[in-house]
């Protein structure tokens, strides 16, 4: 199924690209790909200009800082930022999960308080499921809301999580009874993150971005701070996760590693590249049958696992690839004066593993579709 | 007697100088560049390897696969590739980088002058071996590493290893070595070393995601009881077990193209599977998940890479 783009979804898309191949535009996404080693982007001047037009979060109404258009305009704007090579995950964590949730499950209160801010671009969010012992089986999570009169004091440490150190606030799982079934009693909170009571430190890992471990040593919420309902925090993580497994960005990332591998491999790699060439365009048509699901209001599970699997693994497959075609100097870092591709190839193999693990890892979107696709027995 | 050799090397590595070995040319990015520790490490290794008599070695594909194993980085295996083209008592004991390329070079008045790509431990070698394409074909020629005319930078990339630039501007050659036909020769020894070393690698992060797989426990059990992760892990030991017995076989040097590309393609899709088997967890700068998989993504193609060395093995019939 071939997108079909109507031709003000393609102007759109044209808009856009010209914004992001302004010199000002490029020379900021230049800067951070050398920032020095141990420092990170938060927010850009980028995501403050597509803000301020109201394409950050298109898809949400004009009073909440976007454009009243459709799932299809924000693909497009997606897809290009990562083609373009603008860092991806302020933007993902912060408009497409943390964000998103808000607009689908928030209370009005909620929307006014934090839609406009993340959509212009002002403020970001993060999230923080993950724990050192919970990772796929989310459900079993121990961070703990205590009751606190008619409030919570949360405590529990969550990790793996990135950009707690650029986030205002954060969509925090927390458990708030214990019942006889893990996924009963988990409440999502919005929970303020330059407070007492929340201390951010850093994970580093081999990617450009670190991890955060995020202690929440007693820091106090309200029945406003709550995302949907007490205790059925599960059903809208439910909803909420598929929405953003779209496999746009992975199909989008795997594309751009792909014309930089075409740039720079040698003769005779021909046969592969169309190999690979074939699986990236296979992912992104995969993605956009999703977008298109979203955007007829019949989001199809099975459709996401497949296109979050298929597209991450795709991915990964491009990054290492790259290396496998063009030996060492792949693996030359954007800081290094003889990089080839602005080290696009070093660091998407340093981000390759991560892709088929975050937004549900491969194993869990491949039990999904032997279960519920297949109907293989559990 | 060789096997004893190998033995008290795999003695020598075991223990509490196995993770300092690991981490021996990692340098530490965010959390601080100083390499002060690393090559006192490396120094000490050196003069252990070399006090057991490493460069000694009968079985070097053994010893190749043990350093793998341990993911030793310095020079040794340039070192023994080396003395296989340069007369061992004109080396001693002295660690040498490979410097050879079949791309031109200038020679002039026994003086060479070649900028060459990725030579590993440039800072810390007495001697290059370096090779050229001149008028009369490939030649190679040792130089002693403390000339001035020699001038080299560290590359940033995803080992973050010893990998080096190395220019050098009319050096005068110490010693002509070998033919093009000993380097053919030693070129093989090289690759079957290399895979085997590959191999050794490819094993220690087979180990690693294993043991993970043992005990990280997910949905009530160790991940590792799930049929998916523990059938991909039973799928890949499989795959090292036929690799090694490749790069073992007597016969490798007449295939070591074909072989050097099999284990490359091995390392390469092991560590990518450790990483997946260890979860985030495997990302972090502690742990060596990721210390595999970068290492495997540098060793695998520093002699070439696979589909160009399978293209040389198809062309070579
Ligand atoms: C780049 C990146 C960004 C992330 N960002 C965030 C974030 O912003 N916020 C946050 O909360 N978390 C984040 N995470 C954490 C992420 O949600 C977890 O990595 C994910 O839930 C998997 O958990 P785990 O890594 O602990 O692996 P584990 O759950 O420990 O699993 C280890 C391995 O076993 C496999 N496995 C597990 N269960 C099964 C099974 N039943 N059958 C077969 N195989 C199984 C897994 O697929 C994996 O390969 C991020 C992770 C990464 C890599």
């Amino acid at each position: 199924m071939t997108p079909v783009f109507t031709p003000e979804q393609d102007g759109f898309r044209e808009e856009v690209c010209e914004l992001l191949c302004e010199d000002e535009v490029r020379a900021e996404i230049a800067r951070c790909r050398r920032m020095p080693y141990g420092e990170e982007s938060g927010l850009l001047d980028v995501h403050r200009r597509l803000g301020k037009l109201g394409w950050l979060a298109i898809n949400w109404p004009e009073r909440y800082g976007g454009a009243g258009a459709t799932i299809v305009e924000k693909a497009i704007l997606t897809e290009e930022m990562i083609r373009h090579g603008v860092p991806d995950n302020v933007h993902s964590l912060g408009i497409d999960i943390v964000g998103n949730a808000i607009h689908l499950f928030g209370t009005q209160e909620q929307k006014e308080r934090f839609l406009p801010g993340l959509a212009r671009g002002e403020i970001t969010a993060n999230v923080l499921f993950s724990e050192p012992d919970v990772g796929s089986d989310l459900a079993s999570l121990s961070t703990r809301a205590e009751p606190d009169g008619d409030h919570w004091r949360l405590r529990g440490r969550k990790i793996y999580n990135m950009k707690a150190q650029h986030s205002e606030f954060a969509l925090c799982a927390a458990r708030t009874s214990r019942g006889p079934v893990n996924y009963a009693g988990i409440t999502l909170f919005l929970v303020p993150l330059r407070s007492m009571g929340v201390v951010v430190e850093p994970v580093w890992n081999l990617s450009e971005e670190r991890f955060d471990l995020v202690t929440l040593d007693g820091i106090r919420v309200g029945r406003e701070d709550v995302l949907g309902e007490v205790d059925d925090g599960w059903q809208v993580l439910g909803k909420v996760l598929p929405l953003e497994r779209t496999g746009l960005d992975h199909s989008a990332k795997a594309e751009r590693t792909l014309a930089a591998l075409r740039e720079h491999a040698l003769p005779g790699c021909g046969q592969r590249l169309v190999q690979l060439e074939t699986r990236v365009r296979a992912a992104r048509l995969l993605a956009w049958r999703c977008v298109a699901n979203l955007r007829d209001g019949r989001p199809d599970e099975v459709h996401s696992a497949t296109a979050k699997w298929y597209a991450s693994e795709t991915a990964k497959e491009v990054a290492v690839a790259a290396v496998e075609l063009l030996g060492p100097r792949a693996l030359l870092d954007a800081r290094d004066p003889a990089a080839i591709a602005e080290g696009v190839f070093d660091a998407g193999f340093r981000e390759a593993p991560g892709l088929t693990l975050a937004q549900g890892s491969s194993e869990i979107m491949l039990f999904f579709v032997a279960t519920s696709a297949l109907g293989l027995p559990s | 007697m060789t096997a004893e050799k190998t033995t008290a090397i795999a003695r020598f590595f075991d223990g509490d100088l196995a993770p300092l070995v690991r981490r021996m040319a990692d340098r530490p990015r965010a959390e601080g560049g100083d390499d002060g520790d690393g090559r006192e490490v490396r120094a000490m290794v050196w003069e252990g390897l070399t006090g057991l008599d490493a460069l000694g070695s009968s079985d070097t594909v053994g010893l190749a696969e043990l350093l793998g194993s341990v993911l030793y980085q310095g020079p040794l295996l340039d070192t023994l590739t080396a003395r296989e083209l340069v007369p061992g008592d004109d080396l001693g004991r002295a660690p040498v980088a490979l410097a050879v390329a079949e791309e031109p070079w200038t020679e002039r008045d026994g003086a060479i002058s070649a900028r060459r790509a990725f030579v590993g431990f440039a800072a810390e070698v007495d001697h290059f071996l370096v090779g050229g394409v001149g008028d009369a074909g490939l030649r190679l020629a040792l130089v002693g590493a403390g000339h001035p005319s020699i001038t080299m930078r560290r590359y940033e990339e995803t080992s973050r290893g010893e990998a080096y630039e190395v220019e050098f501007a009319g050096t005068p050659v110490a010693a002509w070595a070998g033919s093009a036909a000993e380097w053919a020769a030693a070129l093989a020894g090289a690759r079957v070393r290399q895979a085997a070393y590959l191999v050794g690698l490819a094993q220690a992060a087979l180990d690693h995601a294993v043991e993970h797989a043992r005990t990280r426990r997910q949905f009530g059990r160790p991940v590792g009881g799930f049929q998916g992760p523990a059938f991909r892990l039973a799928e890949l030991s499989m795959h090292i077990d036929a690799t090694r017995l490749l790069v073992h076989d007597p016969g490798a040097a007449g295939h070591a193209a074909a072989c050097l590309a099999a284990a490359s393609d091995l390392a390469r899709t092991v560590t990518t599977q450790t990483m997946q088997v260890n979860g985030a967890a495997g990302m972090r700068s502690d742990n060596d998940a990721q210390l595999y998989y970068r290492w495997a993504a540098f060793e695998s193609v520093r002699l070439g890479t696979p589909d160009r060395l399978r293209r040389e093995s198809w062309e070579a019939r």
